[in-house]
């Protein structure tokens, strides 16, 4: 559970809290189609995704894995402070990946009133292989 | 290929409203333990009005409502070839149960790239600006899709 956190408690360079996932199953692809409505059954069936190419069968649904490393930061940072997160998709993820999620504080600043703070993150399998790379931005409270 | 002559086009909105069971069945699809997804006494005690929906919920009324694959479908790129580039959230307000959604997805640019082994791919931008039964707005989405060619 995120604790209250203050600005003033956070620092350039300062680590976000790692989170492993995993292994992925493919029951997990069953249950995030069903929550999603993502249907695709590159994600699910295993026929249809060597038919498209996909030597090994189903692949992890690229926002299964966003929501991994959102809920890296949210046990860290209260999701009522993220004002902003984005990631860029940098590898397919497959049944039996663990997934590491890690992050740093990259810059702290007041901007239009608000006390903000920008953090990279990562994810990346039990090879090292990055599956995301992202970022968020979040408003945290002040103690003064 | 991505039909170019498409830039700036708005499709036509989708109006989704949030349930609190959508929202924890997100949240134990991810595998996110965190209370304020699935307790409404703990969101409440951590500073929410209700259940507040995940970073990621966003992508629900999207792809529940079909308008995603129908917008690929318009915009004449191959299915079988587009990848999710990038995927990024703006928010302006916690997103809670009963709250109606409506967003209309646009077609923000396309652009052809060539990525090192000399492959061109059209880069296809989508934004969609949520707001609320007010007309306020909740949060701002932006989605890259990557057509290989």
């Amino acid at each position: 559970m995120a604790e209250e956190i203050y600005f003033e408690d956070i620092h350039v360079g300062d680590e976000m809290p790692v989170l492993v996932k995993g292994p992925v199953q493919k029951l997990q692809h069953v249950m995030y189609a069903g929550a999603s409505g993502d249907f695709n059954p590159l994600h699910t069936d295993d026929d249809f995704a060597k038919a498209v190419g996909m030597k090994d069968g189903v692949i992890s649904h690229g926002m299964l894995i966003m929501g991994f490393v959102g809920q890296a930061m949210t046990s860290w940072i209260p999701k009522k402070y993220v004002k902003r997160f984005g990631v860029r998709f940098a590898g397919m993820t497959r049944p039996g990946n663990t997934i590491t999620i890690t992050g740093k504080v990259t810059d702290k600043r007041l901007e239009a009133g608000e006390n903000l703070i920008s953090c990279e993150l990562v994810a990346s399998d039990e090879n090292g292989d990055v599956k995301v790379t992202g970022h968020f931005d979040a408003a945290l409270p002040s103690k003064g | 290929m991505a039909d170019k002559a498409k830039v700036g086009r708005e499709y036509a909105p989708v109006t989704w409203e949030v349930e609190r069971g959508k929202i924890a069945e997100m949240a134990k699809a991810i595998g996110d333990p965190n209370p304020i997804y699935l307790d409404r006494e703990a969101a409440i005690k951590q500073g929410y009005k209700d259940t507040p929906a995940p970073p990621t919920f966003l992508t629900v009324p999207m792809m529940w409502s079909s308008s995603m694959p129908a917008v690929i479908n318009d915009l004449n790129i191959n299915f079988m070839m587009v990848l999710h580039g990038e995927e990024e959230y703006e928010y302006y307000r916690e997103i809670y149960p009963g709250d109606k959604l409506t967003g209309a997805p646009k077609v923000v640019s396309i652009e052809e790239k060539t990525n090192k082994s000399g492959r061109k791919m059209d880069m296809v931008t989508i934004e969609i600006v949520y707001t609320d039964e007010k007309g306020e707005k909740v949060a701002r989405s932006r989605s890259l899709l990557v057509e290989r060619k």
